[in-house]
């Protein structure tokens, strides 16, 4: 159900934000098509949050340009992007009820009373408001506020949609509830969508594209499946993704026709086939697996192709449908995924299948994936 | 279970919770001690104000007075030979509205030291508050020298300047310092919504901030109706003279009146005082706690 929207595809081209000599965002190049959800994800100080705010034009642009909706927006005041935000605190005006609240815009644009209750109606509809229109924020719950500051952004149909870390005061139930519905309405209405926040699953389980940063740069942008399964670098293979990736230092070896990572005590064969002629002898690489390839004989998918190696268990997180194996293998620490649990004793010695065909190689120097260089 | 709930005394885990709460009964009874100190003078007022100036005269100043209704009479004599009327009209002005500008002043002002960046925002805020750290009658020659030049000195326009002026510091601070609490994200998103600052600083700030834009008010307004020095030196004509003010005519060596009449004028003087904080009490309770949200 498009609303009849106008276009609103957003286009950052060389984004700099400078405080005095500081750095906070280093030109961000980014096409976000029509219609779209990007989420920006990173840790903080990443630069996301202050990207966001020059689109929505709450911070200056120190340099580049931006467009919504193919015009120039650079030096547009807020009012006049077409843009409406859902913020962190969602900054509800206390003193109005929900309903004033959703009014508030629409009177200051001097719209007619009738459009205004139109529009208010179908917002209270959409979100479901019904209910609380007549009470103020302090009597509403979290969830209800985060619902009352969608319906805002809402009404004034905006051409795209900012969220700052709409979800991060909220209890993690409710959470998941809001992420779907959020998606849900998205999807419903259309509108170019851009949300930030520093969770990956968060990120992983909203966006059709995912923006990835790191120090005012964008350090991958792809979508969910991309970017988990060909990480850019050492950092987006290490922040996306639940456990994190475990990281061995090796050096490349080649014995007749195949390809080995040395980490000391583990011995990796390599599908060298996969990194045409990125390989070369001698090369200091890091070693990343991923938990769920590192598979406790016995429980899970066994891969196609493996390393068998003996780990020894220093910690578990039992989450019942799953567990969580600490360990070493010999002085190397890594995370293993155990499907179809039992119950694991630490140092108890498990023997478990590496799964070659998905080890990635990141340059040791320059963290970036061999794959990709 | 290990506890039986039915046999718990409940009585006694009430009484040594509330004895935590309030404290052991020798605190409480010198507390009342203390309370009948500072009650004393107004226990003083209220006989004094329900005697004749022959029964004040005769007995104990501290004694019951014999009936209630010479209060009316004090009152109408005080009212008249104060000429309290006009006193009261003038202060009554001088109070809200300077009071009330000034107040509003400060709340602009703390909105823009708070919200607006420019240069030297920390000097003015300096400046500004300086008002307060002198003593004010320091002011009290140079001004009335001032006034008599402009010609300004005993007019209602020249209490009026001088009373905003004095009362713009203290609720700037107070201000300042809650309006920097407020959430700037709300700011952000009523400019997203189309507001320019003076809607921000009319439509969100100020609503937000009427707790303690009431409580300052307030107590501007009482220290102007309260006010004798510069009543006395700045407007001392019968025209100008503030409430406070017209109650000299019972002090000094002509007058004949009884502490019985004065008492009455005091009394009469405090009441607008007193109304305009019940009235206001609600809001002046919000200003007074720091506020959530």
């Amino acid at each position: 159900m498009r609303r009849g929207a106008p276009m609103a595809e957003v286009t950052l081209k060389d984004i700099v934000k400078v405080y005095g000599r500081q750095l906070a965002v280093r030109g961000i190049d980014l096409d976000i098509p029509d219609g779209s959800l990007v989420v920006f994800v990173g840790p903080s100080g990443c630069g996301k949050s202050t990207t966001l705010r020059m689109i929505a034009g709450l911070e200056s642009i120190s340099h580049g340009e931006l467009r919504i909706g193919g015009k120039l927006a650079n030096d547009l005041p807020s009012r006049d992007r077409g843009v409406a935000m859902v913020f962190q605190t969602y900054a509800l005006y206390p003193h109005m009820t929900a309903r004033e609240n959703l009014a508030f815009s629409l009177k200051l644009a001097k719209i007619a009373p009738a459009e205004i209750e139109a529009r208010i109606a179908k917002a209270v509809a959409v979100l479901e408001l019904g209910p609380y229109m007549d009470r103020r924020p302090s009597q509403l719950s979290g969830g209800q506020r985060q619902r009352v500051a969608m319906g805002r952004a809402l009404v004034r149909e905006p051409e795209v949609f900012l969220f700052d870390e709409p979800l991060s005061n909220l209890d993690a139930k409710l959470r998941n509830q809001m992420r779907v519905e959020i998606k849900r309405l998205q999807r419903q209405l259309g509108v170019t969508t851009i949300y930030v926040t520093h969770d990956q699953v968060e990120a992983m389980t909203l966006g059709d594209k995912i923006v990835v940063m790191k120090d005012g740069e964008i350090a991958q942008a792809g979508d969910t499946l991309e970017i988990f399964e060909m990480p850019r670098n050492k950092f987006v293979a290490s922040f996306i993704g639940t456990p994190q990736m475990s990281f061995f230092e090796g050096v490349l070896v080649q014995r007749g026709e195949e390809w080995f990572a040395d980490c000391g005590s583990l011995q990796l064969p390599l599908n060298a086939v996969a990194y045409g002629q990125a390989l070369a002898a001698g090369n200091e690489v890091f070693v990343g697996l991923r938990a769920e390839d590192i598979v406790p004989v016995g429980h899970g998918m066994q891969p196609n192709r493996y390393f068998a190696v003996e780990g020894e268990i220093t910690l578990t997180e039992m989450l019942g449908n799953e567990n969580l194996l600490f360990g070493m293998i010999g002085p190397l620490p890594f995370v293993s995924r155990m499907q179809q649990p039992r119950l694991v004793q630490p140092n108890e010695k498990i023997l478990f299948h590496i799964n070659v065909d998905r080890i990635h190689l990141f340059d040791r120097t320059t963290e970036i994936n061999l794959k990709v260089a | 279970m290990a506890v039986n709930l039915e046999l718990l005394d409940y009585d006694a885990i009430a009484r040594r919770e509330s004895e935590k709460r309030y404290g052991k009964w020798w605190t409480l009874a010198g507390a009342v001690l203390v309370a009948l100190v500072w009650l004393v003078p107004f226990y003083y007022l209220a006989v004094s104000v329900f005697k004749t100036q022959t029964e004040y005269a005769s007995g104990l100043p501290l004694a019951l007075p014999n009936s209630l209704t010479p209060i009316i009479g004090n009152a109408v004599e005080a009212w008249t030979r104060a000429k309290m009327d006009i006193g009261m009209l003038n202060s009554a002005f001088y109070g809200v509205v300077g009071a009330g500008v000034a107040v509003l002043f400060a709340a602009m002002a703390s909105f823009g030291l708070t919200r607006l960046n420019f240069r030297g925002k920390d000097m003015w805020f300096m400046i500004i508050f300086a008002g307060t750290i002198f003593p004010f009658q320091m002011y009290l020659i140079p001004l009335f020298f001032a006034y008599q030049k402009v010609g300004i000195l005993n007019t209602h326009l020249g209490m009026l300047l001088f009373y905003i002026a004095i009362c713009i510091p203290f609720p700037t601070l107070v201000l300042k310092n809650f309006m920097n609490g407020l959430s700037r994200e709300m700011d952000e998103a009523a400019r997203m919504d189309g507001a320019n600052e003076f809607t921000v600083f009319w439509r969100i700030v100020l609503p937000n901030a009427w707790g303690p834009v009431t409580a300052t008010f307030l107590l501007q307004f009482t220290w102007i109706w309260n006010d004798l020095l510069f009543s006395t030196v700045l407007g001392n004509r019968a025209e100008t003279r503030s409430v406070m003010n017209s109650l000299q005519v019972f002090q000094g060596s002509y007058s004949s009146s009884g502490p019985n009449l004065v008492l009455t004028a005091a009394l009469l003087a405090s009441i607008p005082s007193i109304f305009l904080f019940f009235v206001l009490r609600k809001h002046f309770m919000e200003g007074m706690k720091v506020s959530a949200l």
